[in-house]
């Protein structure tokens, strides 16, 4: 199996800041890849280098086994793109956008297929292709950009936070989007800071922090990772039962309930204790996409170092 | 608030308006200090003013002699073209504070705040006086640096700060009709350059005294705020009466606009954008039809201008063949220098014309090239390189749209021109020739953009104007001033083959060329070598 989008010890270096400090990436043949990190991550970065705007310093990139700054434009036959900050000609209305955009892919605007496909898509995401660009709300160019991505079909698309300015309705038109490519076979590469929407679609996960992948994995392997939280009412349960609980991390109280953490393979166990402590109003939580996250990137929000 | 705004303005300017006095002081005091070298009597510059007395066609280009004292000569020469500068100063220093940033949403912001409604154009307005004012401030000192009599130096300077004041007024009444800054700024620039062509049909049809060597404008003179700076006669008569018209214009204007601003929406014009297509023509089809599309409106306008220009110079020739068989002799060899190198009159004239057309064309050129770095800047070269669309494709997209806009405009101007000028005034192939000639020096200003683009994309706005400015003022002034030749060769437009002058040299146009291509595929290759920059 060969991959579709490889990556290994890239570096992009912009005088001194080194916005790519050796990452790895590699997205398989149909995968909805979700590719996280906060602003100023690398992921801009990483994907202008896919896309053969921004060369590499130094590293191995290939994309469908190219070298994305070389072949740039006969690799764009087959990938559709969404950009972090969609600009669009001011003067041209909507709809010839979207039309340019597709030619410019080599896709052919006069098939009855895409014909169908662009009003199905003008349709679902309610726009009105009459007006000029530079009347659009912030929303509207989000909305170009996606239904040009989505009315011609690609082996490979690049989304850069492809939701960014839509509601909530069209959040869920983008979702249907994405199942339906992606059961067509497509790979897609899904930038964002949405963890609810990385969560929803994405069959596999790479986390960014500082130009690196940090963690790299399908969610069930990385929520293995990472702890599962716990908390019940106290009712008088002594401390010195509290500290019998086998592999408690982060025990707390707090109005009345006890808290604590413990590794996602010792659950059984814990279980099995509290069983025994008669506990009532018991929650157990597997870790979110956010807890993840803030795994690595927890000590940016809290700069004093914690007991470890 | 009004403060507050008027200080954050001019923060933001505070880089350009600087320039904009350097290059204000300094083009004044070179006009001054040459007019000293090259006319250093009465009697040389009274021979000059002989000639173009009885060359309308001249007088159009200059301005209104007013006896052959040091200032008023230096008065006729610099100040048309000095009012000039000021009104484009005015008007791109407005549109960029109003309809710019409207259409960039900034106004928005702004007009959320406790700012009243009016108060972001009061700063405009009150910035646009203080540029002004800075703009006569320098004029002055252009003036005085060389030498020149204190009360016509600060008449002449003050002419040009209310031709820009006027231009001020204009700009923001243009600034609440269109409903986007790029038609803002072309129709304020397009009724700056107008004036300039009213101003010189007023001179060109005006009464000559042949005994005080000056003369009176006709009635159009007193339609255009440029002519209002004129008919002070600085170093001459020195009235200043004609100076509050333009005040007065610019106020009425200014009532305009701020009525029409307190009574339409945030971001809207006057003037509504129309709705476009549902989808996309045959013609949008490739880079190639994205840049012919995106080009088209300015090609067309520049296109015109120049076909415009070119009748007139065309038509005029006729008048100068009559004026100077009674023009005496020894006028010859003055006018020699106002057309540049040997030959008649005519010759000299058709060389001049030709000279205006290349600038022309030399603008659609840089402007051309310029625009790759307006769709690197805001990431729409990226948006064309993310599909399938390769580097070299687009970049010559665009160079190509330019280079056959600037072809056309000249082969058309050629034609008309050609035409137009009798056989008498040498014919259909000099006049035909010598503007299309003009071509391969045009085509290098394309080439040095387009590089600048490559290698320094920053730079490139500033670069291809300043390059213009420069090339601008060589064929305005340097041959008539005696500028080094040297220095004037540095203007890629004086090495086309004088093709309207007896035994032309066809070896500059060539090089041209050549450097042309060279630049344009040095241009190319770099380009491919680097990243795309999107600002922010």
């Amino acid at each position: 199996m060969n991959a579709i989008i490889s990556a290994r010890g890239l570096h992009k270096h912009f005088g001194r800041v080194h916005a790519l400090d050796g990452l790895d990436l590699e997205v398989a043949p149909g995968e909805v890849h979700g590719y996280l990190g906060p602003n100023g991550a690398g992921k801009s970065t990483t994907i202008r280098i896919l896309l053969g705007l921004a060369r590499k310093t130094a590293g191995e990139v290939t994309v469908f086994g190219r070298d994305p700054w070389r072949e740039a434009s006969e690799l764009h036959r087959r990938i559709a793109t969404i950009p972090g900050d969609v600009a669009l000609w001011p003067n041209l209305s909507g709809g010839e956008t979207i039309d340019l955009l597709v030619r410019l892919r080599g896709g052919d605007t006069r098939s009855a297929d895409y014909k169908r496909t662009r009003a199905a898509l003008i349709e679902e995401f309610q726009f009105d292709p009459s007006k000029k660009a530079r009347s659009y709300s912030k929303g509207n160019r989000q909305k170009v950009a996606l239904i040009a991505a989505f009315a011609h079909p690609a082996e490979l698309y690049v989304l850069d936070e492809p939701t960014s300015g839509l509601d909530p309705l069209m959040e869920t038109v983008f979702t249907r989007q994405i199942a339906r490519v992606a059961a067509d076979g497509a790979t897609v590469l899904l930038s964002s800071h949405i963890l609810s929407e990385v969560e929803r679609l994405c069959t596999r996960v790479s986390i960014l922090r500082a130009g690196r992948v940090v963690e790299s994995g399908t969610l069930t392997e990385l929520r293995h990772l990472t702890r599962t939280s716990f908390s019940f009412d106290k009712n008088g349960l002594t401390d010195a039962a509290l500290a019998g609980i086998p592999d408690a991390h982060d025990l707390a109280e707090s109005q009345g309930r006890v808290s604590f953490t413990v590794d996602s393979d010792r659950v059984a166990s814990v279980l099995t204790a509290l069983g025994a402590l008669g506990v009532t109003g018991l929650q157990v939580a597997p870790p979110s996409l956010e807890e993840l996250f803030l795994r690595h990137y927890g000590d940016e929000l809290q700069p004093e170092p914690q007991g470890a | 608030m009004f403060g507050t705004l008027l200080r954050f303005r001019l923060r933001r300017d505070r880089t350009q308006l600087i320039v904009w006095a350097l290059a204000l002081f300094f083009m004044m005091y070179a006009v001054v200090a040459d007019v000293q070298e090259t006319f250093p009597t009465a009697a040389d510059r009274a021979a000059t003013l002989k000639v173009m007395l009885v060359t309308p066609a001249i007088l159009m280009f200059r301005g209104t002699p007013q006896g052959a004292s040091e200032g008023a000569f230096t008065a006729t020469l610099g100040l048309a073209f000095m009012a000039l500068l000021a009104g484009m100063m005015s008007t791109f220093l407005v549109v960029r504070h109003t309809r710019a940033e409207e259409e960039r949403g900034q106004a928005e912001t702004i007009a959320a705040t406790a700012a009243g409604r009016l108060a972001p154009s009061l700063a405009v307005i009150a910035e646009g006086v203080l540029a002004n004012v800075m703009a006569t401030v320098v004029i002055a000192l252009g003036c005085l640096a060389g030498g020149l009599p204190a009360a016509g130096s600060w008449l002449l300077a003050a002419g040009c700060g209310v031709t820009g004041l006027s231009f001020v007024g204009v700009a923001l009444v243009f600034a609440q009709l269109m409903p986007t800054s790029r038609s803002a700024n072309g129709w304020s620039a397009a009724l700056v350059v107008v004036a300039y062509f009213v101003r010189g049909i007023g001179d060109a049809a005006g009464e000559v005294h042949d005994a005080s060597l000056s003369l009176t404008p006709a009635w159009p003179s007193w339609l255009s705020p440029i002519g209002w700076a004129q008919l002070a006669f600085p170093f001459a008569q020195n009235r200043v009466w004609p100076l509050p018209i333009g005040a007065a214009f610019f106020v009425v204007l200014v009532g305009v606009a701020l009525l029409v601003q307190d009574r339409r929406d945030v971001g809207a014009g006057v003037i509504a954008e129309r709705r476009g297509r549902i989808g996309a023509s045959v013609v949008l089809r490739g880079p190639f039809g994205l840049a012919a599309r995106l080009e088209r409106g300015t090609l067309i306008g520049w296109i015109v201008a120049l076909v415009a220009l070119s009748t007139l110079v065309g038509d005029l020739s006729g008048v100068v063949v009559d004026q100077l068989a009674s023009a005496g002799p020894g006028v010859a060899d003055a006018i020699n220098r106002i057309g540049g190198e040997q030959g008649t009159v005519l010759q000299a004239f058709a060389n001049l014309g030709a000279v205006f057309s290349g600038l022309l064309a030399a603008a659609i050129c840089v402007q051309g090239a310029m625009r790759l770095r307006q769709e690197e800047a805001v990431g729409l070269a990226d948006a064309a390189l993310a599909a399938a669309v390769g580097r070299t494709r687009w970049m010559l997209s665009y160079l190509i749209v330019a280079a056959i806009g600037a072809v056309v405009a000249l082969v058309l101007g050629g034609l008309v021109s050609g035409s137009l000028a009798g056989a008498q005034a040498g014919g259909f192939s000099a006049w035909f020739g010598g503007i299309v000639w003009q071509t391969p020096g045009v085509l290098v200003f394309l080439g040095i953009t387009a590089l600048t683009f490559a290698v320094l994309p920053q730079a490139t706005m500033a670069v291809g104007w300043v390059v213009f400015a420069a090339a601008g003022f060589l064929g305005m002034f340097g041959p008539l001033l005696g500028v080094p030749e040297w220095a004037q060769k540095l203007s890629p437009l004086v090495h086309a083959p004088a093709v309207a002058l007896p035994h032309p040299d066809y070896t500059g146009g060539w090089v041209m060329a050549v450097l042309a291509v060279a630049l344009c595929a040095a241009a190319v290759l770099l380009f491919r070598r680097r990243d795309t920059r999107p600002v922010g």
